[in-house]
C-alpha cells in the first residue's frame, strides 16, 4: 500500500471511531430520555417500547431545573466575561512585556490546572467562607469560577496578544492614534478569535463546573451540573439522568461549533503573509 | 519648514553601540539616503527620527522643534513600513484615511484627500478591497498614500522596496522619488540597496558599524569615495594597497602596486606613504597597448560586458570588457587613467 492510502485509510478508520464515539452515547442518552415510564426499557428490546416526551415535561414542571438553568445560565456569561477581563491584562504582559522568567511565568499560570478539581473546590471554599461570602452564593461561586477559569483564559488570550503584529501597532501611532484607536487598529483584529476562544472556554467549563457549585452551593442553590449529580446519586432514575445530561451537554456541542466555525472564518492575513 | 537636524546621536542597547554619535542635517524638500550593509544602525537611527526608539544621547530637531522625546503619534513624519503594515481588516480606503480619522478631519475634507492620492498613486479602483486582494506594487503604493495622507512634514522609508520584484523595483522607485518631488517632501530612505540610493536621492549618508563613513551627492560618492569601504560598496571598486614612490611630472603621483606603477591625479593629495588605492573595473581601458597585464582566472558574461576576475601577482581584481572573446588563462593588458586612480585611506 502507498503512503498516500495508508494515510485515507487510517484516516476513515478515525472517523468511524469518533463517529461512533459521540453517536452511540447521544443516540444512548436520547433513546433513554424519551422512555415512557408506562412501559420499562428493558434489554430484550432494540428501542424503547414505547416512546413520549412525558420525562421532559415532567422535569420541566416539578424539578429544580427551572431555576437550575437560570442559576448556570446567568453564572456562565458573567463568568466568562469577568473572566476575560481580568486575564487581559496578565496575557497582554506574557506576550508583550519582555521581562526576565517571563516563560516560567507563562508555564507557571498554568500550574493551577494540574490540581484536581474537587481538592481545590474543598479548600477554596473554606477560603471563601472564611471571608464572609456566605451571604451570596451566587457570588461566591462567580468568584471561584473565575479563579478556577482564569488559566484557560490567559492562555488562550497569551497566545492572541502573541500574533498581534508589531508594526500594524507602529503604524497605528506613526499615523497619530490615540491608546484606544491603536487597540481597535492593530490589537483587536488580531485578538478577535482567541477573545471568543476563551468566553466559549470558560463559558463551558462554568456551565460543567460541578465540585464548587455543589459545595457552596448546596441545599438550596442548584446548577444544572448539581441537579444532575444529584439525580445520579439518591433514587436514581436513568431517563431523567438522560434528560438532564442533555440540557447540560447540548447547549455545549453548539457553541463549540459555533467556536470552531469563528477561529476558521479569522481572517489569515492576521497571522500570515502580508497585509 | 521640515529640516531635520540630527546631533550626536547615540543609540546603545545594553554593551551594543548601534549608532555611535552621529551627526547631519537634511534640508526642506530633500531626499536623503541612510546607506550601509545589515547592523550598520541605519534602521535603528530612522527609528530614533520616526520616534520609536529614544536616542541614549543627543537630540533630533524637526522643523525647528526639539522632538527627541516626542512618541511617534505627536511628531510630523511618516512611515513607510517595510512590511507595509496594511491594516489587513480594512479597506484601501480604511488604510488611507486612517490618519485623517486620528486627526479628527471632517469627512467631506477626508474624502477629498483620499481621492486625490487614489488619483496621485492610480489606486481608484482599489479604493474599495482589502489589502490581501492587492499585488505587492500595489499594497506598497497604499503604503506609500496612507504616509502620505497625513501631508506629513517628513516622510521616512524603511526599505520599501525589498519584498518587490526586480522589474516593479524600478517602476515604484520612479513613483517614489516623482511623489516626493511633487509634493516638496523632506525625505529620509533606509536602504542596502546602493543602486536605490544612488538613483534617487539628492544625497547619501554611507553608514557603517553605527558610524557615518561618508556624506555626499551620488555623483561625489561613485567618483570620490572617500574610503575603502565607501569604494567597495559602491558599485565594486577594486580597492588595493600601494606605496607612494613620488610626484610625477605634470602632477600627480606615482604609485607601485602589486600589478604595476600607476599615477593617480586625485586630486586629494595622499594621507600617508602607505595608501589604499581604488579604480572602477569598468573604466579600465583593456587594449594589448596597455602597461598593465594580468591573468584571467574566471569570466561572468552579463550581455552588454563581460565581468573578468584577474590576476597579477597574487593581487586579485576585477575587470569589465564590452566583449566576450576572452576565455579562462588569457593574458588582458590594460591601461587605467590617471585621474581614475583614486588615494583613499592609510594601507594597515
Amino acid at each position: 500500500m502507498t503512503q498516500a492510502k495508508i494515510n485515507s485509510f487510517l484516516m476513515g478508520v478515525l472517523l468511524a471511531i469518533c463517529t461512533i464515539w459521540l453517536l452511540v452515547p447521544f443516540t444512548m442518552a436520547i433513546l433513554w430520555s424519551l422512555v415512557d415510564p408506562a412501559q420499562p426499557w428493558t434489554p430484550d428490546h432494540l428501542l424503547p417500547p414505547q416512546m413520549s416526551t412525558y420525562r421532559w415535561t415532567n422535569m420541566w414542571e416539578n424539578s429544580a431545573l427551572k431555576p437550575a438553568l437560570l442559576n448556570s445560565y446567568t453564572l456562565a456569561p458573567i463568568t466568562a466575561i469577568v473572566t476575560l477581563l481580568l486575564a487581559m491584562p496578565t496575557s497582554y504582559c506574557l506576550a508583550r512585556v519582555p521581562f526576565p522568567g517571563r516563560e516560567v511565568a507563562k508555564l507557571l499560570v498554568l500550574l493551577p490546572l494540574v490540581v484536581p478539581g474537587f481538592v481545590t473546590a474543598i479548600f477554596f471554599t473554606a477560603i471563601l467562607f472564611q471571608l464572609g461570602l456566605t451571604q451570596s452564593r451566587f457570588l461566591a461561586i462567580l468568584i471561584a469560577h473565575c479563579v478556577l477559569f482564569l488559566p484557560y483564559a490567559i492562555r488562550t488570550l497569551t497566545v492572541g496578544f502573541e500574533q498581534v503584529r508589531q508594526d500594524h501597532i507602529d503604524a497605528a501611532r506613526d499615523l497619530g492614534a490615540s491608546p484606544i484607536a491603536r487597540f481597535r487598529a492593530a490589537y483587536l483584529p488580531a485578538l478577535r478569535p482567541s477573545i471568543f476562544a476563551s468566553l466559549l472556554i470558560v463559558f463551558i467549563q462554568s456551565i460543567e463546573e460541578f465540585a464548587i457549585a455543589f459545595i457552596v452551593g448546596s441545599p438550596d442553590f442548584t446548577t444544572v451540573p448539581t441537579l444532575l449529580f444529584s439525580r445520579l446519586g439518591q433514587d436514581f432514575i436513568r431517563p431523567d439522568a438522560a434528560v438532564l445530561s442533555l440540557i447540560l451537554v447540548v447547549p455545549n456541542v453548539i457553541l463549540m461549533l459555533f467556536l470552531e466555525a469563528l477561529l476558521k472564518s479569522a481572517n489569515p492575513t492576521l497571522s500570515s503573509g502580508k497585509g | 519648514m521640515s529640516k531635520i537636524i540630527v546631533q550626536d546621536l547615540t543609540m546603545q542597547f545594553d554593551q551594543f553601540v548601534a549608532v555611535n554619535k552621529v551627526s547631519f542635517e537634511v534640508q526642506q524638500g530633500e531626499f536623503v539616503t541612510l546607506l550601509g550593509p545589515s547592523g550598520c544602525g541605519k534602521t535603528t537611527l530612522l527609528k530614533m527620527i520616526s520616534g520609536f526608539l529614544t536616542p541614549t544621547q543627543g537630540r533630533i530637531h524637526i522643523g525647528g522643534k526639539d522632538v527627541t522625546r516626542t512618541p511617534p503619534e505627536d511628531r510630523d513624519t511618516a512611515l513607510c513600513f517595510q512590511s507595509y503594515a496594511l491594516f489587513p481588516h480594512m479597506t484601501v480606503r480604511g488604510n488611507l484615511e486612517f490618519g485623517l480619522r486620528q486627526q479628527r478631519t471632517p469627512a467631506g475634507d477626508r474624502k477629498a484627500r483620499v481621492s486625490q492620492i487614489a488619483v496621485q498613486l492610480s489606486l481608484e479602483q482599489q479604493l474599495g478591497k482589502l489589502p490581501n486582494a492587492l499585488s505587492g506594487g500595489q499594497q506598497q503604493r497604499v503604503a506609500l498614500g496612507r504616509a502620505l495622507s497625513m501631508q506629513p512634514g517628513v516622510i521616512l522609508f524603511d526599505e520599501p522596496l525589498s519584498n518587490l520584484d526586480a522589474k516593479l523595483r524600478d517602476q515604484v522607485r520612479f513613483e517614489i522619488k516623482r511623489i516626493q518631488h511633487e509634493n516638496a517632501l523632506t525625505a529620509v530612505y533606509v536602504t542596502h540597496d546602493q543602486s536605490e540610493a544612488l538613483a534617487l536621492s539628492d544625497r547619501v549618508i554611507v553608514m557603517r558599524d553605527g558610524q557615518i563613513e561618508q556624506i555626499a551627492t551620488p555623483e561625489d560618492l561613485y567618483h570620490t569615495p572617500a574610503t575603502s569601504f565607501v569604494a567597495d560598496f559602491i558599485g565594486n571598486a577594486n580597492v588595493m594597497p600601494a606605496e607612494v614612490i613620488g610626484e610625477a611630472d605634470g602632477g600627480g603621483w606615482i604609485l607601485d602596486s602589486k600589478i604595476g606603477q600607476l599615477i593617480s591625479r586625485d586630486p586629494r593629495d595622499p594621507q600617508a606613504k602607505k595608501i589604499n588605492i581604488a579604480w572602477r573595473p569598468e573604466l579600465a581601458h583593456v587594449t594589448p597597448e596597455g602597461p598593465l597585464s594580468g591573468t584571467v582566472v574566471s569570466r561572468a558574461f552579463q550581455g552588454n560586458f563581460t565581468d573578468l576576475h584577474v590576476v597579477t601577482q597574487g593581487q586579485s581584481y576585477r575587470l569589465q570588457v564590452p566583449h566576450s572573446d576572452v576565455s579562462v588563462g588569457d593574458e588582458v593588458a590594460f591601461g587605467l587613467d590617471a585621474k581614475d586612480v583614486l588615494m583613499l585611506e592609510p594601507s594597515r
